[in-house]
């Protein structure tokens, strides 16, 4: 309990911390006490910087953090495996061919991007979520790798092998794109702490919540659905962006323990922090380019998923 | 609870149960044992209502089992099975809460002090905060009979629940059981495998072999080699050991 506290306590400081450092650091550093003349009226051009470039990134990188990594945690109860996550499992991917194909094939109509991204992804886990993969941890995670990596080359087909990417990352990200996240967003994640007592029902076997009389089936698509609606809501407003699904809610069951009702938000906390330090290192490591949060992620996340999967951590734990 | 010509099976195969009438009688404990494949535990299946019989009736207080939603099944019947799978850590309460599921919204989240009396009834309210997989397995069957009993059922079904267990807990577990029983009224439908538990405990019991009701009837109805010899297809030999009573002890040749 007291160390839940403390995670929580710690994880919010150090959001409100690299919220301001992230307001402080890019081309032009601004000290905290021009910032502070900024936001009094003093400094016009700073207040200008700030809050049409670095404010709408840095919260359009909070939310989506916290929506990959909330995406991540419900994907683990519901396949009952702690490596899944949509980026690995080619729901993302998925997505991201989807958008290609309607953007080419269909005039452009409001919110294009969001509607095909749930489309792939819908695909993706219809190809996923069969009772072969669901019983056998490894099985899924090959079969979504190889759904991954088919969906990536087939967009890389329809481009003819040119990187047009069809995210741009947090590079310039406008403050419409911005508030079109943070309303899903927050959609999004007001309906996962309300569906959090669900992933921990899917801690029981099927059998044994049928018996309780719990509709089991429905559930767990509630749960995919609002994976998809995430995950593809994320890809189509910045693209895909790998392991905070992975890493986030792994690291948070260490802290906060296994209950999903204090993972979930707690995840929601992390990620939005992780993802903020990603992007505003890449933001200023190579000035005056950037490096983009999905690689900096790939890098951490490539070795972070081997020591857990070496660690055995990867599948539910079994009593008896 | 009744059972009324019952026939169950899979498309194809040979059927399962075949022509079971038998009741369940209210409040008392019984105990249905039999051959492994004799068809208990597709007994126990269709008098939870999780399948429906090909042919026959299963009723529950004068209803027709499967008329009952879910919800209204898990209101009145609680499973207590021999070997409970979980996904993911969880602590005593998590899975005790599980059992408030029927009586709560799907959204609800369900208070400690919800289900605190039920694992005070197990004698492990102590224990309520730590992970299920830190306690012995007996300790673990207590905690899942405490979600069973937070369903609140007037039927408790347990398959085979001493079957991973040592024969102190074993002990302990019956003798919960029987107390459960007397005081709360509650009608207890048990698969044993061992037939002196089941001779022990039951007030009534269901022989069973290859899917037909061989004999209903009490502890001193069943006691007799010939009958169980039959129905075990293993020569028995009923003892009677001096202020324990008779005991069933199968004969192998050496």
């Amino acid at each position: 309990m007291i160390k839940e506290r403390v995670a929580y306590i710690l994880i919010c400081m150090a959001l409100i911390i690299t919220a301001i450092f992230a307001l402080m650091l890019g081309t032009q550093e601004f000290s905290v006490v021009q910032l502070w003349q900024a936001l009094m009226g003093d400094r016009p051009e700073i207040l200008s910087t700030v809050l049409n470039f670095r404010l709408p990134r840095i919260l359009a990188a909070m939310v989506t953090g916290g929506m990959l990594a909330s995406a991540g945690a419900i994907s683990q109860a519901v396949f009952r495996n702690r490596l899944a996550d949509p980026t690995i499992l080619g729901v993302t991917s998925a997505g991201e061919l989807f958008m290609l194909i309607g953007g080419m094939l269909l005039p452009a109509f409001n919110f294009q991007k969001q509607f095909f991204a749930l489309m792939g992804g819908l695909f993706a886990f219809a190809l996923l979520a069969n009772r072969k993969t669901l019983r056998q941890p490894y099985q899924l995670i090959i079969v979504g790798v190889a759904l991954n990596l088919t969906f990536m080359a087939l967009t890389q087909l329809f481009t003819k092998g040119i990187n047009v990417g069809t995210s741009l990352g947090f590079n310039g990200i406008t403050w419409s794109s911005v508030y079109v996240l943070l309303i899903t967003g927050f959609v999004g994640l007001v309906a996962v702490l309300l569906m959090a007592p669900w992933a921990n029902d899917l801690k029981l076997p099927d059998e044994q919540l049928s018996s309780v009389g719990v509709p089991v089936t429905a559930m767990r698509l509630g749960l995919l659905a609002l994976v998809v609606y995430l995950s593809a809501d994320v890809t189509a407003d910045v693209g895909t962006i790998p392991f905070i699904g992975i890493i986030v809610p792994n690291v948070a069951r260490y802290f906060v323990g296994h209950d999903y009702q204090t993972i979930l938000p707690f995840s929601m906390l992390s990620g939005a922090w992780l993802l903020l330090v990603v992007d505003t290192i890449g933001r200023i490591v190579v000035l005056p380019s950037e490096i983009s949060a999905a690689t900096i992620m790939a890098i951490i996340g490539g070795p972070f998923l081997i020591i857990l999967v070496q660690r055995g951590g990867f599948h539910g734990i079994k009593t008896r | 609870m009744e059972l009324k010509h019952v026939n169950y099976g899979y498309p194809g195969s040979e059927k399962l149960i075949k022509d079971f009438t038998a009741t369940v009688p209210n409040g008392k404990i019984l105990s249905i044992i039999g051959q492994n494949g004799a068809g208990k535990s597709t007994l126990l299946k269709l008098l939870m209502g999780s399948v429906s019989p090909d042919t026959g009736t299963v009723e529950l207080d004068g209803q027709l089992i499967e008329t009952l939603s879910k919800r209204q099944r898990a209101a009145k019947i609680a499973l207590v099975t021999q070997q409970h799978q979980v996904y993911d850590e969880m602590t005593v309460k998590e899975v005790v809460k599980t059992g408030r599921l029927p009586f709560h919204s799907l959204l609800a989240t369900i208070s400690d002090d919800e289900v605190r009396p039920f694992l005070r009834v197990v004698d492990l309210a102590d224990a309520m905060n730590r992970p299920l997989s830190s306690l012995s397995g007996g300790q673990q069957q207590r905690v899942w009979l405490a979600a069973a009993l937070a369903q609140e059922p007037q039927y408790l079904f347990l398959d085979e629940p001493t079957t991973y267990l040592d024969i102190r807990y074993q002990n302990e577990l019956m003798a919960l059981i029987r107390k459960l029983n007397a005081e709360q009224q509650l009608t207890v439908v048990m698969i044993l495998h061992d037939i002196n538990q089941a001779l022990k405990v039951s007030d009534q019991i269901w022989l069973v072999k290859s899917g037909q009701l061989v004999k209903a009837g009490t502890a001193d109805e069943i006691l007799n080699e010939q009958l169980l010899s039959n129905a075990f297809e293993l020569p028995v030999k009923i003892v009677n050991i001096e202020k324990y009573g008779p005991y069933v002890i199968q004969l192998t040749a050496s």
